[in-house]
């Protein structure tokens, strides 16, 4: 269960395997998140790339944090996840 | 507690490992490592039997589920350690350390990065590693592939679908590598792909972000390829850090050497997937499969001959 309640968005594509195993790790602890595919969204892919100077994906926003890349640890931190 | 086997890594190997090892009802533990391994990033997969088409990350989470219902237990983490303790194992992942009558690396392998200088500073700027991750931010785009086996052709069927030019750097003068299948699919995108046989990349140049590439020889009266990404499947180098320093012996190129049976030369202790060569560069994921099978079947055998020696030393370290 999540402990925070800060909202969550995923940059993501669509076949990206990490996006995928980043959806259902928040899916499986029931944090709701926000899909964004920056593969058919080129305004979001900007601001992902304005906001991190990269064009990896997943990027996970959480409240004003930025996570690059599927960090369990970290995405666990920022949401309280035990 | 002391578990049968331990599985360092959850793609097809250490997940296949997981379920023998399961049936054959050993205590078992999966560190995941990066879950799913090759397969879970290979997109689509045609030449897996009994799945035609289906997506390698689904495939693992199958395996993993499989594994699960077979008695395994699924951590995730790296292994980062392993002492050899008279019989017993001892594995850290990170500052945990669990204990096992046996081991099984299937920790897979490392995509190869190019060896460039400012390489890393671009990574994710330009320079990719994985096609089914980064192919889609470049729709509409020109990039170019590095690479000359089957998984940089795959690689190139699918960016196909995204980008509008592609260029295909091949060091070899000629595709012998990859499946017939995907060089027919290759052929029909026509103008689209154009192959620079016997050309390298040999600088990577931009601001903040990769903007062209200086070749090893001229192409259309220059060196200078403009480019917005460049993906790189070159191939992989295997994960033998823990290993190596546990006495396990590698072969003459880096891999972890086995016998036929996944046996590495430290008794109880076996390697799976591509972290072993056992079938030359013809690595997929139905060998990385049939290795863990085999490498559990091996850790049971010797789990059923010399298990109580870790229980034997176990307890009396424990007293």
């Amino acid at each position: 269960m999540t402990m925070e309640n800060k909202k969550v968005k995923i940059y993501s594509t669509p076949t990206c395997v990490w996006c995928r195993a980043t959806k259902d790790f928040l899916t499986e602890h029931n944090v709701p998140f926000e899909d964004i595919n920056v593969a058919s969204d080129a305004v979001a892919r900007e601001y992902m790339f304005k906001r991190t100077g990269q064009m990896g994906v997943p990027v996970i926003e959480i409240g004003n944090d930025i996570i690059i890349g599927f960090n369990e640890e970290r995405i666990s931190e920022l949401l309280g996840i035990s | 507690m002391i578990y049968d086997t331990i599985i360092a890594g959850s793609g097809a190997a250490g997940l296949s490992a997981a379920i023998y090892a399961g049936r054959y009802l050993m205590k078992t533990l999966v560190v995941r490592g990066n879950f799913g391994g090759e397969t879970a990033t290979a997109g689509q997969i045609w030449n897996y039997p009994g799945a035609p088409g289906v997506d390698g990350y689904d495939l693992m989470k199958n395996f993993e589920k499989q594994a699960k219902d077979s008695g395994a237990e699924i951590i995730n983490g790296k292994v980062t350690g392993a002492k050899n303790n008279s019989g017993c194992f001892d594995v850290e992942v990170g500052p945990k350390t669990y204990h096992a009558k046996t081991l099984i690396f299937a920790q897979g392998a490392e995509r190869r990065h190019l060896g460039l200088a400012r390489e890393e500073e671009l990574t994710a700027k330009g320079v990719h590693y994985c096609v089914t991750c980064d192919g889609p931010l470049y729709t509409g785009k020109t990039v170019a592939m590095v690479g000359g086996g089957d998984a940089s052709v795959k690689g190139i069927l699918d960016l196909a679908k995204y980008v509008d030019k592609l260029y295909f750097i091949v060091r070899a003068d000629k595709l012998t590598r990859p499946e017939p299948v995907n060089l027919e699919e290759l052929d029909k995108l026509g103008d689209k792909v154009i192959t620079l046989y016997s050309t390298e990349v040999k600088e990577l140049v931009g601001e903040g972000k990769l903007e062209k590439v200086i070749l090893s020889r001229e192409f259309d009266g220059s060196r200078e390829l403009v480019i917005d990404g460049l993906f790189v499947e070159i191939g992989a180098k295997p994960d033998v850090f823990v290993p190596t320093s546990l006495g396990v012996a590698l072969d003459k190129i880096g891999y972890i050497n086995v016998d036929n049976l996944m046996q590495t030369n430290v008794p109880g202790v076996y390697a799976a997937g591509d972290t072993v060569n056992h079938f030359g560069p013809f690595k997929q994921t139905i060998t990385a499969a049939a290795l863990g099978a085999v490498a559990a079947t091996s850790a049971y055998n010797y789990y059923k001959k010399h298990g109580n020696l870790c229980q034997t030393h176990w307890k009396v370290t424990s007293q």
